[in-house]
């Protein structure tokens, strides 16, 4: 990977304190500071509670740092509107959950359809553009499936497809493998290195699982709210 | 197709929606039937007014407080453009079959009138009900009356309404003994030259038992003609004036001829149909008003309860609130969604409300007492007013949802995917 490229996100000096000054007051991240180009695979493992979906978070923009820093291409995210961060989100990150959380309300191509919506996207292009992705992830026939019919391991083909339904530059996946079996284990990781590589994304994979982590070209370990170590591949 | 995971869940929202749905409906119904009943009714009313065959009524505070009403009825007739005026006296007697084994006495409505007067006064609904001319000896009632002396001699005649006929087995040719009271020996017997039909009322039948009789004659049997023995002299309760057909189209004109009358008697209340029928729908509006805002208070529950439905529903969908901010989904999208379901629910509730509402009317017109059917079969589904208040409920269904909107934008994203 190229780190000269100018970097996709970039976190400077970002720390999360929750529950700042009660007797709860929990120090989540400290000080971070943190480089991701596009294009980048990063892995994020470490021990539970050492800050690793708080990263997650504060990259995905779904929760604001304390103190420090959080920049999109340069873009600093701290003073967007609530709105502006929706529509971030919506257009440039992609969630992937441990446990998937599909609405269980609406079937597969729902599922995928939904965050094509708010864009405006005329229906029957959401339509068809969600059926190619369910392809891609191996789940034609599967359209109408709701939720509860589906494996562990189809929900979260569903949500792969889902969190590309508007091809965003970035993927974060937070323990994508977490709940699923080996066989599923791996069949998802190669969906996801396999998108990653197709659609040049950068992925952010948070897990505790070594072969996991070994998908990724870089490896980040953090310990205490705090990033311990930061290995690249050659 | 089963679209939740878990039954229970889904059983639960379902019975949510439903007792919402009901609450409103309930809300609903209540001015669904006031408004069309009373709608009815008073359109009833106006158009009894429209169809009546005189445009302008004169009328004194009190009972029977008109005096000098045959001089009086000739001099507005002198007015330009007026064709007749009608004095009418109208007086609670009894009257007792004269030719029954016993004598059963019966409280009716008497009304005296001028007899070739009265025909021109009666509308195109009421005309075909009376026989033309009236079978009532002196048409102009002026040989009894003997200007204001009384000592003509009286017709006895007297015309009786079909359902006081039918109910006491009167026929034409036979005599009637009407009194002042319910002391028959101060009655006088009357023969009855015709009868009457009644035109539907919402009095029930108790009104329909009346008869008619000239102007002089009652006054002669209630004392409320000859000086002697009346406070008021040659006294009627109202004299109804016709108009040439020109005028009685043209406020103006009508309103002109009016001040004429009023003029003429400045003692008097003076009025034209018009009015009465401006006072009428201006009444109609506030009695509306007051309709709406005592179901207001039903409508407050229903909402209040639909409100804390939605918010139960927030509390339920913390997750999928979550899910979709985490996926990017702008919190205008969420709220639509809240609102949405809110308006659906007002929209089902004001549908099954306005069903309910015409089912409860509909039956009252079929199977209640005979005063409450007659006054719901009066009833007017005026399909603009309900789907004002379909609107209006809609409309509200939003303030409802907004402490439901206010909840889910403030869903903690992060707190609620643990």
């Amino acid at each position: 990977m190229d780190a000269t490229r100018p970097p996709r996100i970039e976190m400077l000096g970002v720390s999360r304190t929750y529950g700042v000054g009660t007797a709860d007051e929990v120090r989540a991240l400290r000080e971070v500071s943190l480089t991701i180009v596009p294009g980048e695979s990063v892995s994020v493992a470490g021990p539970s509670g050492c800050g690793k979906t708080t990263l997650l978070n504060l990259l995905g923009l779904l929760d604001s740092p304390t103190s420090g820093d959080v920049q999109w291409d340069g873009r600093p995210v701290g003073t967007l509107s609530d709105r502006e961060r929706s529509h971030l989100r919506l257009t440039g990150v992609g969630f992937i959950f441990q446990r998937f959380y599909l609405l269980p309300t609406l079937t597969a191509l729902e599922n995928v359809e939904l965050p094509m919506r708010p864009l405006r996207t005329p229906r029957a292009e959401r339509l068809r553009r969600a059926s190619g992705l369910l392809a891609e992830v191996g789940l034609d026939g599967r359209e109408r499936a709701f939720p509860h019919q589906l494996s562990g391991g189809e929900e979260q083909r569903v949500a792969v497809a889902r969190a590309l339904a508007n091809r965003p530059g970035v993927l974060l996946a937070d323990e994508p493998t977490g709940e699923l079996d080996s066989g599923n284990t791996r069949a998802i990781l190669d969906l996801l290195v396999k998108v990653r590589r197709d659609r040049d994304a950068t992925l952010v994979l948070v897990t505790h699982n070594p072969e996991v982590a070994a998908r990724a070209s870089r490896h980040l370990t953090m310990r205490d709210g705090a990033i311990v170590q930061d290995v690249r591949e050659a | 197709m089963r679209r939740f995971g878990r039954g229970g869940r889904l059983r639960h929202f379902r019975l949510q929606w439903v007792l919402a749905v009901a609450a409103i409906a309930a809300a609903v119904a209540l001015p669904v039937v006031l408004i069309s009943v009373g709608g009815g009714v008073s359109a009833h009313e106006l158009a009894n007014l429209e169809n009546a065959g005189y445009q302008i009524v004169v009328s004194a505070g009190g009972s029977h407080g008109i005096s000098g009403a045959h001089s009086l009825a000739h001099e507005i007739e002198s007015v330009g453009s007026v064709t007749v005026a009608c004095p009418i006296l109208s007086v609670a007697i009894d009257a007792y079959n004269s030719t029954a084994s016993t004598a059963s006495m019966t409280p009716v409505l008497a009304e005296g009138v001028i007899p070739e007067e009265f025909t021109p006064t009666l509308g195109p609904t009421e005309s075909p009900l009376f026989p033309s001319p009236l079978p009532l000896g002196d048409p102009t009632d002026s040989v009894h009356y003997a200007n204001g002396s009384y000592s003509g001699p009286a017709s006895y005649d007297v015309l009786v309404s079909t359902p006081l006929a039918g109910g006491y087995g009167i026929h034409v040719g036979q005599s009637i003994v009407l009194s002042p009271s319910t002391n028959k020996s101060l009655g006088v017997a009357y023969n009855v030259t015709g009868l009457f039909g009644v035109p539907p009322s919402i009095l029930g039948p108790t009104g329909a038992f009346a008869v008619l009789l000239p102007l002089s004659d009652l006054q002669v049997l209630t004392g409320y003609g000859p000086r002697a023995s009346a406070s008021v002299f040659d006294a009627a309760d109202t004299i109804e004036v016709a108009v040439t057909g020109s005028v009685s189209v043209n406020p103006t004109a009508l309103a002109h001829v009016r001040d004429e009358v009023q003029a003429l008697v400045p003692l008097y209340s003076v009025s034209s149909l018009t009015q009465e029928a401006a006072q009428l729908q201006a009444a109609s509006g506030v009695l509306t008003g007051f309709y709406l805002a005592l179901s207001s208070v039903g409508l407050s529950v229903g909402l209040i309860f639909l409100a804390l439905v939605l918010l139960r529903r927030v509390e339920t969908d913390r997750r999928s609130i979550a899910i979709r901010r985490a996926l990017g989904l702008p919190g205008r999208s969420i709220a639509f969604g809240i609102l949405g379901e809110g308006a659906a629910i007002a929209a089902a509730g004001a549908l099954a409300g306005t069903l309910a509402g015409y089912v409860v009317v509909e039956s009252l017109a079929r199977w209640a007492t005979s005063t409450v059917q007659e006054t719901a079969s009066l009833a007017v589904f005026d399909p603009t007013t309900l789907a004002a208040i379909a609107l209006g409920v809609v409309a509200l269904s939003a303030l409802a949802g907004a402490a439901a909107v206010r909840a889910a934008l403030r869903v903690p994203v992060t707190e609620a995917l643990r």
